[in-house]
């Protein structure tokens, strides 16, 4: 039983590492000179450490990661908002047939390639002058994330017994007051979760900042990233100090709020 | 009670007007506007909505790289989907053993997982360089050259390279759905088929398996609606190179639509996309909505 237990701590170490080997190469390789990365193997940390790739990496990409700061920010709380007060409407407003069609009708858009509304997307928020600015990226990002915060929050207030707001509506209780009163208060969990999901979601997103916009005005950190390769090619120095700067957030997330996270893939959430 | 209701009614609309206006432009209007897209002859950065019926299809079908990239997605499928869960499946099992440290492993498992696609391929081209890349140096280092490659830059190797990648960034969600799913069977199931000298063998076959279904499946769709519309990856990885041997359909879609301007053509791809996801997505939402009514 104990050279069980032994084995089963060697797996899951061994594992570790394997899972760990490219984040790992990546940090060795972001803290060496040009030199020194063809020198020395990938796997080998050299000490003193060497700044210089994290500078030149940073300097090309603080304008695209303000970029994505800032309308990640807005479009999750504008996503985590509306996800919030249509969940609520589905699930204690409205009741039977109609509520689970209309979340049919809304969470449909979970599943959606993103490939089959590209083109569209593009001429909608050209016509609208939103074309290569942070309004566009909010816009678009809010538009998509609703779906999945609609249907966390649905599935959140499903669980929220009737009976509260019930006694709430017999005190003479508007439903706005109700949300705001009663519902808000108790769904702080429901928003902590659905909030960094999204934030994360957001942020690593790619196809829409690719597509959506051109010059540094709105472009976002990933999209910088994926141009630093063409731009640095075989300078993997900067381009391991790039990649784990625009890690940085999400890692952040993992490590600290890792089981909120978690907690929203495990309601039926999906990436990319 | 008539006003209170009818206040109701009022409110329920203003609360869900937002959500419904953006998801009826965002997603059915913009879906309409493709298909409609694709049945006409638009080229270039100018719109044209001259109607040409099923004309890019019949291109489409004649195109060697669309069954390229149809052939290519559907190996990726049927390697990276498997074996996605059998890898999630296997560390949830493995961390379902009362493990010290156990949050610390799962960390480390599910970290790949909440990176971008554009970190990951990033690093993942690193990791398959040839010549200074972590993967050949590690081998050469571990006397174990017969592993060396020259990974994304051998048609032969790219796609299948691709895939590995993908299972590594996706294992760490599919364990976490198990580990949930494992966690939700309860201890009263065990303890009586342990009291019916159920073998370890057997408690996984007749108890924990069949527990598994409805992880395994909703699982099952994410990673096949993935698969579908995989694209950041592969475009920062390989840009569907070397060659056509790493295209799927997502990245012909992006190629023709904005480096070519073909974007009728690109619609047309985008199209049968769609309808692929919706054979996937349907039925799992039918049959989801079915078990909710029992």
């Amino acid at each position: 039983m104990r050279a069980g237990r032994l084995i089963l701590y060697v797996v899951l170490i061994f594992l570790a590492f394997v899972y760990l080997l490219p984040l790992w190469s990546a940090i060795t390789t972001s803290l060496k000179t040009g030199k020194q990365v063809t020198m020395t193997t990938p796997i080998q940390l050299v000490l003193p450490p060497y700044f210089g790739a994290y500078k030149t990496a940073f300097s090309e990409l603080r304008k695209p990661i303000l970029n994505s700061l800032l309308f990640t920010t807005f479009a999750t709380i504008f996503s985590v908002m509306i996800g919030s007060i249509t969940g609520y409407a589905l699930s204690k407003l409205l009741k039977g047939s109609t509520s689970k069609k209309l979340l049919m009708f809304i969470t449909l858009g979970i599943f959606l390639p993103y490939q089959s509304i590209l083109i569209p997307l593009l001429r909608i928020i050209t016509k609208l002058g939103l074309y290569n600015t942070i309004p566009g990226m909010i816009l678009t990002h809010t538009a998509y994330g609703v779906p999945i915060t609609t249907l966390l929050f649905t599935n959140y207030y499903h669980e929220v017994p009737d009976e509260l707001i019930e006694a709430a509506k017999v005190d003479g209780a508007s439903p706005l007051k109700i949300y705001t009163s009663v519902v808000f208060p108790i769904s702080i969990p429901a928003f902590v979760v659905t909030a960094i999901y999204q934030f994360t979601n957001i942020w690593n997103d790619y196809l829409f900042g690719v597509v959506l916009t051109r010059g540094e005005e709105a472009m976002p950190a990933t999209v910088k990233l994926a141009n630093l390769k063409g731009s640095f090619v075989a300078n993997w120095n900067i381009q391991m100090a790039g990649a784990l700067i625009v890690a940085i957030p999400t890692l952040f997330i993992m490590i600290v709020l890792g089981k909120y996270l978690i907690r929203g893939y495990t309601s039926g959430a999906v990436k990319g | 009670m008539r006003s209170k209701l009818r206040e109701e009614s009022l409110y329920s609309l203003l609360f869900l007007t937002p959500a419904i206006a953006l998801v009826l432009v965002f997603v059915y209007f913009a879906i309409a506007w493709n298909v409609y897209i694709s049945f006409t002859d638009w080229k270039g950065l100018i719109p044209s909505y001259r109607f040409v019926g099923l004309e890019n299809y019949r291109t489409l079908f004649h195109d060697p790289v669309f069954w390229t990239s149809f052939r290519n997605n559907i190996i990726l499928i049927i390697l990276f989907v498997p074996g996605s869960l059998f890898i999630g499946l296997l560390l949830a099992v493995l961390l379902d053993r009362k493990i010290k440290f156990e949050n610390g492993f799962r960390t480390i498992y599910t970290l790949p997982f909440a990176l971008s696609f554009v970190v990951t391929a990033t690093l993942w081209a690193w990791m398959y360089d040839p010549s200074d890349g972590v993967l050949n140096t590690l081998f050469s280092m571990l006397h174990l050259d017969f592993l060396k490659s020259n990974w994304i830059t051998d048609p032969h190797v790219a796609l299948y390279a691709v895939i590995l990648a993908l299972i590594w960034q996706f294992s760490g969600y599919t364990m976490v759905i198990y580990l949930a799913g494992l966690r939700s069977i309860s201890t009263e199931q065990y303890e009586a088929a342990i009291i019916d000298g159920a073998t370890p063998l057997q408690l996984y076959r007749y108890v924990i398996i069949p527990q598994l279904k409805k992880p395994t499946l909703s699982a099952f769709v994410v990673l096949m609606v993935f698969s579908l519309k995989a694209f950041d990856f592969i475009w920062v990885l390989t840009s569907g190179g070397p060659g056509t041997s790493t295209f799927i359909l997502a990245v012909e879609m992006y190629k023709e639509t904005f480096a070519k301007t073909k974007f009728a053509y690109g619609a047309s791809i985008a199209t049968i996309l769609l309808l692929l996801s919706f054979a996937i997505v349907l039925p799992y939402l039918y049959w989801s909505y079915r078990g909710e009514k029992e």
